[in-house]
């Protein structure tokens, strides 16, 4: 019970800090998705022959820049949290979790404000969407692992932080999210395959626009990416947590 | 373990991982070729016995281990080797304003740490007492904690130690930045709360404010406790270093 106020205090936190200076403060977080979304319109809508091209690209950009967002403020969570794990004694743990925690908690004021575009590009209301609710909890366990995996190296290796920012725009291209799977090559698909984020965007998009909703066999590969993930992000960062003090 | 021991240490040593000269990025890894980390061994073999109610002094040079010490017997660091038995609680320790967060108020401050440490719910005076200790205005508490002075960190940090009520309180050189009216201040509360019956460990690199507050201390040095005694023998000790 103490832990979960402890949680919620450092998510609380995160939250907070994150907007503490910005105009607009909260609502900047929905203007980056809004804003590659007209990119990609003005750019690909003309070319990409998909029906209802903007519920296609939503659906996929919510989740991207959740996870983008993520991973980009957890990777330094816990560098960046030396005075309190020198003073207090915490869970080093809770530091990635409760940024994963925040970042859930944002996404899913996205999807409320997205609903509403989304409607407006030929989103259909349906009991299906609730659907998106395990999406988005396998999604944020997919992260939570691999944030542990960031933020434990990074204490060590401090351009972990670097790398992943030159990364990431490197994976947001190879994920088909602004043009259909199609688009890629047959010899080149494997790339697209080895890409775990790959079958969370498909797993959203089925929830969201396909017609039929997403087959058992990718529910199947998404628990086991985001279950796999968990467990190494979690055997490294145990592994690594007992030098955290000495290094940050 | 007897009954008024609060904290026992037994044969402790402590060893970080230390980075080679400047490997700290991977292109020096694969550039230089040689393993990253060697260990060394912060703390050597540490016994100590505290009884509730004492309030011991710790002394040492720059880099001795005496902060490592001190976040050992909090839980904060694990030993590798021996083991550490504490029989109470802990005020977090806030050496000169580390953990407070800078681009945060001082309410927002005092409210994450009272939630972190757990006393948000135990006692709802919390926040007032803290406004009273430290004499900083509500505007002041206002205010990002990174437009404070160093005095004014250092009242915060140390009336939001003071406000958790713990069985043991550790005092790491936060005595050193506040004006003499907070330091007197200080000195006798720390009195008071010794006469209640709290344990105290307290780290200075001034002998007069160990001789005020602590009856025995000890000495660190290189990771080794070398001396231990009344605080006036230890002072004289700690003196004959430089």
């Amino acid at each position: 019970m103490q832990n979960i106020t402890r949680i919620y205090a450092l998510s609380k936190r995160n939250v907070i800090l994150r907007y503490k200076n910005s105009l607009v403060g909260f609502f900047w977080g929905f203007f980056k998705p809004l804003l590659y979304l007209l990119i990609f319109i003005v750019i690909f809508k003309q070319n990409s022959g998909i029906p209802h091209y903007i519920l296609f690209v939503t659906s996929g950009l919510i989740l991207w820049f959740f996870f983008s967002n993520v991973t980009g403020q957890s990777v330094g969570s816990v560098v960046g949290s030396s005075g309190l794990l020198k003073a207090l004694n915490i869970p080093a743990y809770f530091f990635p979790l409760s940024e994963t925690l925040s970042e859930l908690f944002n996404l899913v004021l996205t999807i409320i404000v997205f609903l509403i575009i989304m409607n407006w590009g030929g989103l259909v209301y349906s009991p299906r969407l609730l659907l998106i609710l395990p999406c988005i909890i396998l999604f944020a366990v997919f992260a939570l692992g691999l944030n542990l995996l960031l933020c434990s190296v990074n204490v060590f290796f401090r351009d972990i932080g670097i790398i992943w920012g030159t990364i990431q725009p490197a994976l947001f291209f190879l994920t088909p999210i602004g043009y259909p799977e199609s688009n890629i090559a047959p010899q080149y698909r494997i790339f697209m395959k080895c890409n775990p984020i790959y079958y969370f965007i498909k797993l959203g998009r089925g929830i969201f626009y396909d017609a039929a909703p997403p087959s058992m066999h990718l529910w199947v590969e998404c628990i086991v990416i985001a279950v796999g993930m968990y467990i190494i992000g979690q055997f490294v960062f145990n592994r690594l947590k007992n030098q955290f003090i000495s290094a940050i | 373990m007897s009954q008024d021991t609060i904290i026992k240490i037994d044969n402790v040593t402590i060893s970080f991982w230390q980075n080679n000269v400047g490997v700290y990025s991977l292109k020096d890894l694969i550039t230089q070729r040689k393993s990253p980390f060697k260990t060394k061994t912060i703390l050597h073999d540490i016994n100590l016995e505290v009884k509730r109610g004492d309030s011991i002094g710790i002394l040492g040079r720059n880099g001795s281990g005496k902060s490592t010490l001190l976040r050992t017997i909090a839980g904060i660091i694990k030993p590798h080797h021996g083991s550490v038995t504490v029989n109470g609680s802990f005020a977090p320790i806030l050496a000169i304003g580390a953990g407070l967060e800078l681009e945060l108020t001082g309410y927002e401050n005092i409210t994450l740490l009272l939630a972190l440490y757990g006393t948000a719910r135990r006692n709802t005076n919390a926040v007032d007492n803290i406004r009273e200790f430290s004499e900083l205005s509500d505007e002041v508490l206002r205010m990002p904690v990174k437009q404070y002075s160093s005095g004014m960190v250092a009242r915060l940090a140390f009336s939001i130690s003071l406000a958790n009520d713990s069985d043991i309180l550790i005092i790491d050189e936060v005595l050193a930045v506040g004006d003499q009216g907070f330091q007197a201040k200080c000195a006798d509360k720390i009195n008071q709360l010794k006469a209640a019956g709290t344990t105290i460990l307290f780290v200075s690199h001034f002998p007069e404010g160990v001789l005020k507050i602590c009856k025995t201390a000890i000495l660190l040095e290189d990771g080794h406790i070398t001396h231990r005694g009344t605080a006036e023998d230890i002072c004289k000790d700690y003196q004959r270093l430089f």
